[in-house]
């Protein structure tokens, strides 16, 4: 496989100024503050993401949304990934594609328009557990039983409880379904199994280019305090055991970065290796951001053992999204059959 | 890559014609480990050919001997012979190293006389960089050009010279000040090698192939042009060589189109072995190494896409240049070694055993894999590097 990697300059206009805007609205000190808040995050951010047209970067035109691919979500996944975002913006996008890709058309209509105007909150949830942005969410795209279904926040029969999280920046919650009896016009016409199968591909780019932008954030940081942390009369980064481990970093970074936009790319190009390429990107996501993490809470000594060092905030949302849509074990058992069993 | 489609199609139409096959006896795995006339005759015939059809040089200017054509082609030719499993390019040190730093840094006599001779395999180039005493610290060489009478006169001891029996010149770093300081004092030499006061003498490698040599210089004289560049310009122009035999800079004339797929003939192979009685193919374990593999592969051949993608590349954009030998030079011994594994206790037979699989291909390749690691800056060394110069950290010393 030879990969090709499309790019434009509007990506790079997009990259810029969604850095930008990030990197004034989410100041760490801020991401701390809202990561120890009761509800973790802002609803003014929310309108914000809404006006900027966020969240509807890859929905259809015709349902008000921007209608973008898979190269203009990945330079904003990996951005926010970057930043932390404390806001659920990729359970919203991941809900926005589970409806784009097993809704019916009727569903699409009356949905996809409130959700990229920010004014009704979804969230996907293809399993119970680990529902993000689940407290918060107005309306569930929920798996219930052997089909999926359009389920209300305010549905008597909904138990939504918020779980205790080890990454505060990305709030999650427990549904309870039982008793929940959706209409017909609530059940989507595409099959329980069917419709992870679908979102899988797209998903894990998603996750893979949000864990890049954190994996890259992670070896600057490191970098930074390496350069300048002196021991033994040294920058400690002048060691060849702190400059090394931190070059595998970069090594791991780069390529997650370039199977990242190779996925990207085969997907805007209609390409049949964009899933194989999205879910080896998930594969190296895994390792590479867990691998930048660790490297990082190590390399900065005590103090990376702290809590006012930065590096556990990264840590705890590596862990957390590693598991989504398959680690990187499930991945490869997925990309070992597409190599061997064919 | 669209671009040059029609290029495309003329090399897979010529190769289709004029692959020359298997010779019937071991060719070497690469221009490395050329290591007798016969090895080397039918490699220089095939390098000419693929030279006369246009296919060597294609980027170089028409003036000396190059086809002149645009940014791209070369790879896209490289790329289609590979595909095409067509053997190596031999003249490996003059086409993808000597040649365009010459064409960077060479006066306009030295374009016209060395640079067609070197597309056409008529004369073989090597590299005088190594020393016994200058390995990973090349600029600790000692080797001396003194001047004498109108050139100058060469004394020292190269090593890892490769191609250095056949080779007619030889780039070569020597020491022209030796009062200056350590990385000033040196010069860059187009040494011709078969000159009085040349001494090539064979190194044997651990895999008992020859086609390194050491070469021993004393008062070997060599005339004033053989200077490339300015004297005590060396170390500028040795980084650029690096540069190149590193990947991290384009310019070559031919034969870097990668092999083809590792992982491709690893599940070849795998497919064909049992693990305690059960397919290998069958084995969790086995699979999981196979699918890594097949990532690791996929992103170093994303990753010379992307480094073309100038806005993609705009943050760090020497990472990748700097990192392509390191990445794939270390991936290449890791899928070699994990070969020798599944291999089993048949990874212990050598060539010429009737039991050896492939003939010991892939106990072969693991062993040549170091070549890789340590040539052209080891992997060590190329961390440094990648840390200093992309990360932005203190030298380490």
């Amino acid at each position: 496989m030879n990969p090709a990697i499309r790019w434009d300059d509007e990506l790079g206009v997009l990259r810029a100024e969604a850095r930008r805007w990030l990197d004034e609205r989410f100041p760490i000190a801020r991401v701390r503050a809202l990561a120890d808040s009761e509800a973790g995050e802002d609803p003014a951010d929310w309108k914000e993401l809404a006006a900027l047209g966020w969240l509807g970067l890859v929905v259809p035109e015709k349902y008000g949304g921007a209608g973008l691919g898979a190269l203009h979500l990945s330079v904003l996944m990996e951005e926010t990934g970057r930043r932390l975002l404390p806001s659920p913006l990729l359970s919203s996008t991941l809900a926005a594609l589970a409806l784009c890709e097993g809704g019916s058309e009727a569903q699409r209509e009356r949905w996809l328009p409130p959700l990229v105007a920010g004014e009704t909150r979804f969230a996907l949830a293809t399993d119970a557990a680990a529902v993000w942005g689940g407290e918060r969410a107005d309306l569930f795209v929920a798996r219930l039983g052997d089909r999926f279904a359009l389920v209300a926040a305010g549905e008597p029969a909904l138990r939504v409880q918020a779980e205790l999280v080890l990454d505060r920046t990305r709030r999650s919650a427990r549904l309870t379904l039982d008793g929940v009896r959706p209409g017909a016009d609530a059940l989507l016409p595409t099959g329980a199994e069917e419709l992870p199968a679908r979102l899988a591909p797209r998903a894990c780019l998603a996750l893979a280019a949000e864990m890049a932008g954190g994996a890259d954030a992670l070896l600057a940081l490191t970098a930074a305090y390496a350069a300048t942390r002196e021991q033994f009369g040294k920058p400690i980064g002048s060691f060849q055991a702190v400059k090394h481990p931190l070059v595998n970093v970069l090594l791991g970074v780069e390529s997650l970065r370039s199977l990242v936009y190779a996925a990207a790319s085969a997907f805007d190009a209609g390409r049949p290796e964009a899933e194989t390429l999205a879910r080896m990107a998930k594969a190296k996501a895994c390792d590479v951001y867990v691998f930048a993490a660790s490297r990082a809470v190590q390399l900065h000594g005590g103090y990376g053992f702290t809590i006012d060092c930065d590096a556990h905030l990264y840590l705890k949302r590596a862990q957390t999204t590693r598991p989504a849509f398959g680690d990187a074990m499930a991945q490869r058992r997925w990309l070992a059959a597409a190599l061997l069993d064919s | 890559m669209d671009e040059h489609e029609t290029l495309r199609a003329e090399v897979r139409a010529w190769i289709g014609c004029n692959h020359p096959g298997d010779p019937g006896w071991k060719l070497p795995q690469s221009a490395l480990e050329v290591a007798d006339d016969r090895q080397f005759g039918w490699l220089r015939d095939w390098q000419r050919k693929l030279y006369d059809a246009g296919w060597v040089g294609a980027e170089w200017p028409a003036e000396y001997g190059g086809g002149g054509r645009p940014r791209g082609a070369q790879r896209a030719i490289d790329q289609e012979l590979a595909r095409a499993r067509a053997p190596f390019l031999l003249n490996l040190v003059g086409l993808s190293w000597a040649g365009p730093v010459i064409l960077h840094y060479g006066s306009e006599a030295q374009k016209r006389r060395l640079l067609r001779p070197l597309l056409r395999c008529d004369e073989i180039w090597c590299q005088g960089f190594s020393e016994p005493g200058a390995g990973s610290d090349l600029a600790a060489l000692a080797t001396r050009a003194l001047r004498s009478g109108d050139g100058w006169e060469i004394d020292g001891h190269k090593v890892w010279t490769t191609l250095g029996r056949y080779a007619d010149w030889c780039i070569l770093l020597a020491r022209s000040d030796p009062a200056a300081a350590k990385h000033a004092g040196i010069s860059y030499f187009l040494a011709p090698m078969k000159i009085p006061g040349v001494s090539v003498q064979p190194l044997v490698k651990m895999t008992g192939e020859g086609g390194f040599n050491q070469v021993i210089w004393s008062r070997a004289r060599i005339p004033a042009d053989a200077l490339l560049g300015r004297e005590g310009q060396g170390w500028e122009i040795a980084t650029a060589t690096l540069q190149f035999e590193r990947g991290a800079a384009e310019g070559s004339a031919g034969g870097q189109g990668g092999g083809t797929s590792d992982v491709a003939r690893l599940v070849a192979l795998a497919r064909g072995l049992e693990r305690g009685g059960r397919p290998a193919l069958e084995d969790p374990l086995v699979r999981d190494r196979l699918a890594q593999f097949w990532v690791d592969e996929t992103a170093l051949r994303a990753n010379a896409g992307r480094a073309l993608v100038a806005g993609l590349v705009a943050e760090r954009p020497a990472a990748l240049p700097l990192m392509s030998k390191l990445a794939s030079s270390e991936h290449g011994q890791a899928l070699a070694d994990f070969a020798c594994e599944l291999l089993g206790p048949a990874a212990g037979l050598w060539i010429g055993d009737p039991h050896a699989p492939e003939n010991a291909e892939w106990q072969r390749s693991y062993l040549n894999s170091f070549a890789l690691t340590i040539a052209g800056g080891t992997s060590e060394i190329l961390r440094n590097i990648l840390g200093e110069r992309v990360l932005g950290l203190p030298k380490t010393r």
